[in-house]
């Protein structure tokens, strides 16, 4: 109980430090928030007379000291209000309720693309011989760099607009989350195979492998059984920083396909310098990696029963 | 704790994902003459491929104004050579003294919402825009120094007062920016009208899925098309799903894949190809066209045969051909865009290509000397300027390669153009807003009349500012030649004042014409009947309909 209860206190000093460090940055930063508002309303770039101003920063409070705005501000947080969207005018809980479940959606099909690239590649490349294992090393390597925009636009023109095996707009179909899940996954998979193999070459030099072996194991059931086992444990960590990166880096996958979630509006919301809607967004993506990395916790206990659980 | 002991269940799981990949659709292609003579058929829904989301439905800004012709009617329409239509408006006078407009308006028109269209709706519309708590920008710009009031006389007569005469009134009202939305929803604040606003339109707004679509539904009991329009009554069309598809690759893979049957601003790659498949149009954007606006008040432009030299030391004509592939035309004219009403041809190659005279013109400024870098100085300064440009959405990677190729022919001339590109936040937020700020910067305004050179030549004084005046060019003289044209009701002196107008802009170098906004339509063959309106390049999809294959 001890625990649970640390953990919660934790993760909620998580989220207002991520608050906190958000809001001021973004109050920090130069740019009139009014100006911005009255700009974008119209579509200028101009320079505001002060009666065009005072409206708008009465009714934002943007008058207000900054502090008696962070006081305002965190005291709405405190009773769950995430506050107001300067610019899409609505609700913040609204708009990251509609829009982090295609965000989710796509973290976590990147993720999975990501782990089943990675181990099939690991297994069947991994101390197979010198030319198979540089090869698939190499091509670990060549995937982990490669750039998401680039690669998206390429799944884009190769497989949907040329080849259309699938559709061109992401959309919400399970279909349409192939390639964005692709663009994300094919370069975490490079990463998370380079630790794995790593691991796992270590792993297949161990004694009890030696032994498994001499016990008439095949050399699949040993390489999946066994040597897996141990050696996707730096993987696993990886996974829960990977969780957070893709979440908040899902927007180029979302710019391309023209998909629905957070981190497009995200950007524009920073952009222009949306507070309450970055702020917003920003702790929810600090929830993310906490969450995350419990989750990497309980993994690590499933996968390795060595570790107790401690309480 | 029990846990499953591995983690094979969840990837079989997902596996199955990653296998469920089928054929995309395939209708793309055919030939557009084959529908030439379909008769409309009601039914389908239209699927639009867009570009930029707006933050609101509503609002002053063109992406807003594109949206607000779907489900909102404005007074009148204008179509070509700045004629004026009746639309919401079927009639309307205006006063001797030219102070006094009285529009007659359509009778038995409701909005959406059932709440009857009447003069006291028109009232409310003009005293909303011009609150400010719930102020549109763009409409202050036009009309926020002429207003004085407005009154609903009956049911059917709207009376505004002007406290100065202005003839673009009517141009300006044609525009989606000035569509009427219901009393009744506007009572209820600009957050609710943000996301469902109210009109009188041949579309209703159902659903905003932001960062996705506006999906609209026809307004089956439409019966306030203006007179411009195809048909009148209610659309053909079942609705509209209007996308967002910012990239162009996906775009134009979108049109061809099937899954739009029309889209936005045709990548200029794919211009060719896409006349060739689908029936293309494009709109050039009248107002003030894309143009570099220089500081006259600070800096190396302050000297007028500084600014001259500039316009002379670039080909400005093949360098906007090229980056655009020849698909965006070139505008020389400073001030104006070729399409707008009263813009003055004669300037249609002004500042052209021309090196010596760039060369001697410097030479007569006084920067006579070249230091290593064969940039030219006076009195121990370079012949350095600053160009502002807004990166993104505004300037496009191909407008970055022209400002590149005129930075790299300047450079003959011996000017040291410094390209910085501007982030959204530093552009709207004013960062480049001041004459200390920039020697140059590109921007525009789309507007259907030339009464827009008030709005953006009209002098920057401490007691009336004007940031619209990107040249910080204060000109008297300018200011009473565009105020003594947007006061006539005389259309040959009106022109006459107005080419004045461009052709001192032109001659002061203030403003150097770049290229036009566009519009540009590509939509399958048998999607017939979708147009570009006049003010401000909005598609119209009140006239669509999709053509059966004649047998």
């Amino acid at each position: 109980m001890k625990t649970v209860a640390l953990k919660v206190l934790g993760a909620i000093a998580v989220l207002w430090a991520a608050a906190t460090f958000t809001f001021f940055v973004q109050a920090a930063l130069p740019g009139d928030r009014a100006t911005l508002i009255l700009n974008q309303d119209s579509g200028q770039i101009i320079k505001r007379s002060d009666a065009e101003l005072a409206p708008v920063n009465e009714k934002f409070g943007f008058d207000d000291p900054i502090y008696a705005q962070y006081v305002n501000y965190v005291a709405g947080l405190a009773q769950g209000d995430l506050g107001t969207s300067y610019r899409l005018k609505a609700p913040v809980t609204e708009i990251i309720s509609e829009q982090i479940w295609p965000t989710i959606f796509l973290t976590i099909a990147a993720l999975v693309a990501a782990w089943i690239k990675a181990l099939a590649l690991t297994l069947l490349t991994a101390k197979r011989g010198r030319i198979p294992s540089a090869l698939g090393s190499g091509y670990e390597t060549f995937t982990a760099a490669l750039p998401h925009y680039w690669l998206g636009v390429i799944l884009l023109v190769v497989f949907a607009i040329e080849l259309q095996l699938f559709p061109v707009e992401g959309g919400s179909s399970l279909i349409g989350l192939v390639l964005p899940a692709l663009t994300l996954g094919i370069p975490l998979a490079g990463f998370l195979g380079q630790v794995t193999r790593d691991e796992f070459e270590k792993v297949l030099d161990q004694p009890f492998v030696t032994s498994a072996r001499a016990r008439g194991m095949g050399d699949f059931g040993v390489r999946w059984r066994h040597a897996l086992r141990h050696a996707v444990l730096p993987a696993i960590t990886l996974s829960g920083w990977a969780i957070g990166a893709l979440f908040s880096g899902a927007v180029i996958a979302e710019i391309i396909f023209a998909r629905q979630g957070i981190g497009n509006i995200l950007v524009t919301a920073a952009n222009m310098r949306d507070i309450p809607l970055v702020s917003g967004i920003v702790m929810l993506v600090a929830l993310i990696y906490v969450v995350a990395n419990l989750l990497v916790d309980l993994a690590y206990r499933v996968v390795d029963p060595r570790i107790e659980v401690s309480s | 704790m029990r846990t499953p002991k591995t983690l094979l269940p969840l990837l079989a799981l997902v596996a199955g994902l990653a296998l469920a990949a089928c054929g995309g659709s395939d209708s793309s292609g055919g030939n557009a003459d084959e529908f030439a003579d379909a008769k409309p058929v009601n039914g389908g829904t239209i699927s639009y491929g867009h570009e930029q989301e707006p933050p609101c439905l509503i609002g002053g800004w063109v992406q807003q104004a594109y949206i607000m012709r779907q489900f909102s009617d404005s007074l009148v329409s204008q179509v070509e050579e700045g004629e004026i239509v009746p639309w919401l408006a079927t009639d309307w006078k205006v006063s001797e003294d030219q102070k006094t407009w009285t529009f007659t308006l359509k009778d038995g028109v409701k909005f959406t919402d059932g709440t009857p269209f009447n003069a006291e709706a028109v009232k409310t519309n003009f005293e909303t825009w011009l609150n400010p708590k719930s102020l549109n920008p763009t409409v202050d710009a036009y009309i926020g120094e002429y207003y004085k009031s407005s009154k609903a006389i009956d049911d059917t007569t709207f009376e505004l007062t002007l406290t100065k005469p202005y003839s673009p009134l009517l141009s300006a009202l044609s525009q989606g920016y000035f569509g009427i939305l219901s009393p009744k929803q506007l009572a209820k604040g600009p957050e609710a009208n943000c996301e469902q606003p109210i009109g009188t339109g041949p579309f209703i707004v159902k659903k905003w899925n932001r960062g996705k679509n506006i999906e609209f539904v026809k307004n089956p009991d439409y019966n306030s098309a203006p007179k411009n329009a195809k048909h009148q009554g209610p659309a053909y069309v079942d609705g509209i799903t209007w996308k967002f598809l910012g990239d162009q690759t996906l775009r134009y893979g979108s049109l061809t894949s099937g899954e739009s049957n029309v889209i936005y601003n045709v990548p200029t790659v794919n211009w060719k190809d896409a006349k060739g498949k689908f029936q293309v149009q494009q709109y050039i954007t009248p107002g003030r066209p894309v143009t570099f606006s220089l500081n006259t008040q600070q800096g190396v432009f302050t000297d007028k045969k500084v600014r001259q030299a500039f316009g002379y030391a670039a080909d400005r004509k093949a360098a906007v051909e090229s980056a655009f592939n020849d698909v965006i035309p070139y505008n020389g004219n400073g001030s104006l865009s070729q399409s707008t009403p009263d813009y003055d041809e004669s300037l249609a190659d002004a500042y052209p290509y021309d090196i010596a005279k760039a060369n001697q013109l410097l030479d007569e400024a006084g920067w006579t000397e070249k230091n290593a870098d064969g940039v030219r100085t006076k009195g121990g300064k370079t012949l350095t300027a600053k160009v502002v440009y807004p990166a993104g959405s505004v300037v496009s990677a191909e407008g970055v390669t022209l400002l590149q190729n005129v930075q790299e022919q300047a450079k003959e001339a011996g000017f040291d153009i410094k390209l910085v590109p501007s982030s959204p936040s530093e552009t709207f937020g004013g960062k480049y807003a001041t004459p200390d700020s920039y020697d140059a910067i590109t921007w525009y305004w789309t507007s259907p009349t030339a009464g827009v050179l008030y709005i953006v030549w009209r002098q920057n004084l401490k007691d009336r500012p004007n940031g619209n005046n990107a040249s910080f060019y204060n000109n008297p003289k300018l200011e009473d030649t565009i105020e003594a044209a947007n006061s006539t009701q005389d259309e040959a002196e009106q022109q006459k004042l107005y080419a004045e107008a461009q052709q001192l802009i032109n001659e002061e170098a203030a403003a150097i014409g770049i290229y036009t906004q566009t519009t540009s339509l590509a939509s399958q063959p048998e999607l017939r009947d979708v147009w570009i309106e006049n003010s401000q390049g909005e598609p119209v999809f009140h006239d669509a309909f999709f053509a059966k294959k004649q047998p």
